[in-house]
């Protein structure tokens, strides 16, 4: 009895040790806003290397006039005519064409929990979701979406980040993560139901990047008046943004 | 007497008192719940932007309204000395107080546009996290098309919780002025980023005035 007690209590040390070492490895990924330092210093997952700055400054003023005069207006004329909750659908409709790449991602970063999961969100939503129009898989199933692309893929496998970029009618990136948006683009038009001709496919990826515009109208330029620097505060909100998609501490716990 | 009597007699106020200690001690040492604080507070400000009233009243009269509002849970002084770094130290006290004056209207100018843009948007709590005297507050801010994840950070002063960050999609409000500042503050100096941020104000200022 004493001896079968004592056991059971060592394997609670351990489970509890472990556990721990888990919690303590999975924060010290994540920036936490907890911590003095977060505000202090840049983290190491944070260090912005722009050496090439006047051409990403030149290349975001071509891509701010080109929202401001070309997408902006489109968007608002297609927000118009369309409801949000449509164009919500929509939104759905494109993000769930691209889950079999994230699943694949994720085997290869080697998060199994999250391949099964995003592939199961493909099927759910795929069928009970109307071709993926809904998400019933995120609101019924709580089978949350999860971030992954081939860039943090290259990240888990060690590959630098490059330096920032600032891609024509793309935006923020950096050189390590704009090769995964391209290495990830070129699998989903192998199985994406346009990838007959280019033209289709460009009018495709051109639909979308309206209907996500639609639902964001005005931030930008809401960013932009709030800032003292647009060009150091979106690059700012780019990392930010990015150090949060690449922690899945959350998913894990 | 007899014994258990005058032992009850001699230990029952010493078990009252240590109880009392007990107690007294434990509702001293237990923090506040984040959530708790927060939840009437933000309930105050989504019905104080619902309300028809306000988008009657002239603009600059809305942002003070507002701004009066969020005060009762934002440290904005906090807020100010880590959007300014390491250098807020050396800064006099005046120049501390100048700086937070103007980073407060700065904001106030900055938000006043999304009072027009609040229709009926609804906060959900989901999640908070307690460590030591921080604490973050997760929500959701869900629209009719999409929801916003949304974190409030906040340190305990005294009993009460108050928020010195915001963290939207990721994205926190003061490391991004921040980054920004800090370049200002490098090239102009400290009066560089005064001038700078009265310059934005007025420039604001006169964005609301054209609407």
């Amino acid at each position: 009895m004493h001896w079968k007690s004592c056991r059971v209590r060592s394997i609670g040390w351990v489970l509890g040790v472990v556990v721990m070492v888990f919690c303590w490895t999975s924060l010290a990924q994540a920036v936490d806003f907890l911590d003095d330092e977060s505000y202090e210093k840049p983290q190491a997952d944070y260090v912005v290397s722009d050496p090439i700055e006047p051409v990403n400054r030149a290349v975001f003023t071509v891509n701010d006039k080109f929202y401001l005069w070309v997408l902006e207006p489109v968007a608002t004329g297609y927000s118009k005519v369309l409801p949000a909750d449509i164009r919500a659908c929509i939104g759905n409709f494109f993000y769930n064409l691209g889950e079999p790449v994230r699943s694949v991602n994720c085997l290869l970063q080697g998060r199994v929990r999250d391949a099964g999961l995003t592939l199961g969100r493909f099927v759910v939503n795929s069928i009970c979701g109307v071709f993926g129009l809904a998400d019933p898989a995120g609101h019924e199933f709580k089978m949350a979406p999860v971030y992954a692309s081939f860039g943090e893929t290259l990240s888990v496998w060690g590959v630098g980040e490059g330096f920032y970029l600032v891609v024509p009618l793309f935006g923020s990136s950096t050189v390590r993560d704009f090769t995964g948006t391209v290495v990830d683009g070129a699998a989903m038009s192998s199985y994406s139901p346009w990838n007959d001709d280019a033209l289709t496919a460009a009018t495709a990826e051109g639909a979308k990047t309206v209907n996500r515009t639609s639902l964001h109208l005005g931030e930008y330029v809401e960013i932009k008046s709030m800032s003292f620097d647009a060009y150091v505060a979106i690059r700012n909100g780019y990392y930010q943004m990015r150090s949060k998609r690449f922690d899945h501490s959350k998913n894990e716990k | 007497m007899k014994l258990h009597n005058l032992i009850s007699f001699f230990l029952g106020p010493v078990l009252a008192a240590i109880t009392v200690v007990f107690f007294t001690q434990s509702a001293v040492s237990a923090t506040p719940d984040p959530t708790e604080q927060f939840r009437p507070f933000l309930n105050k400000v989504t019905a104080t932007l619902a309300d028809p009233g306000l988008k009657k009243m002239p603009k600059h009269e809305q942002s003070r309204r507002i701004i009066g509002v969020v005060r009762e849970r934002f440290d904005f002084r906090e807020m100010s000395k880590r959007v300014i770094g390491q250098q807020w130290r050396n800064l006099s006290e005046k120049e501390q107080r100048e700086f937070e004056e103007l980073f407060t209207q700065l904001l106030q100018y900055a938000y006043v546009g999304k009072i027009d843009e609040y229709s009926g948007q609804q906060v959900q709590f989901t999640q908070q996290r307690i460590k030591g005297e921080r604490a973050e507050v997760q929500t959701l801010l869900v629209d009719k098309a999409k929801s916003i994840p949304v974190s409030y950070i906040m340190l305990l002063r005294g009993d009460q919780w108050m928020a010195y960050d915001v963290v939207v999609e990721g994205v926190s409000l003061v490391r991004n002025y921040m980054e920004q500042f800090s370049e200002i503050l490098r090239k102009d100096g400290y009066p560089g980023l005064v001038k700078q941020i009265e310059e934005k104000i007025a420039e604001l200022e006169k964005d609301i005035k054209k609407t």
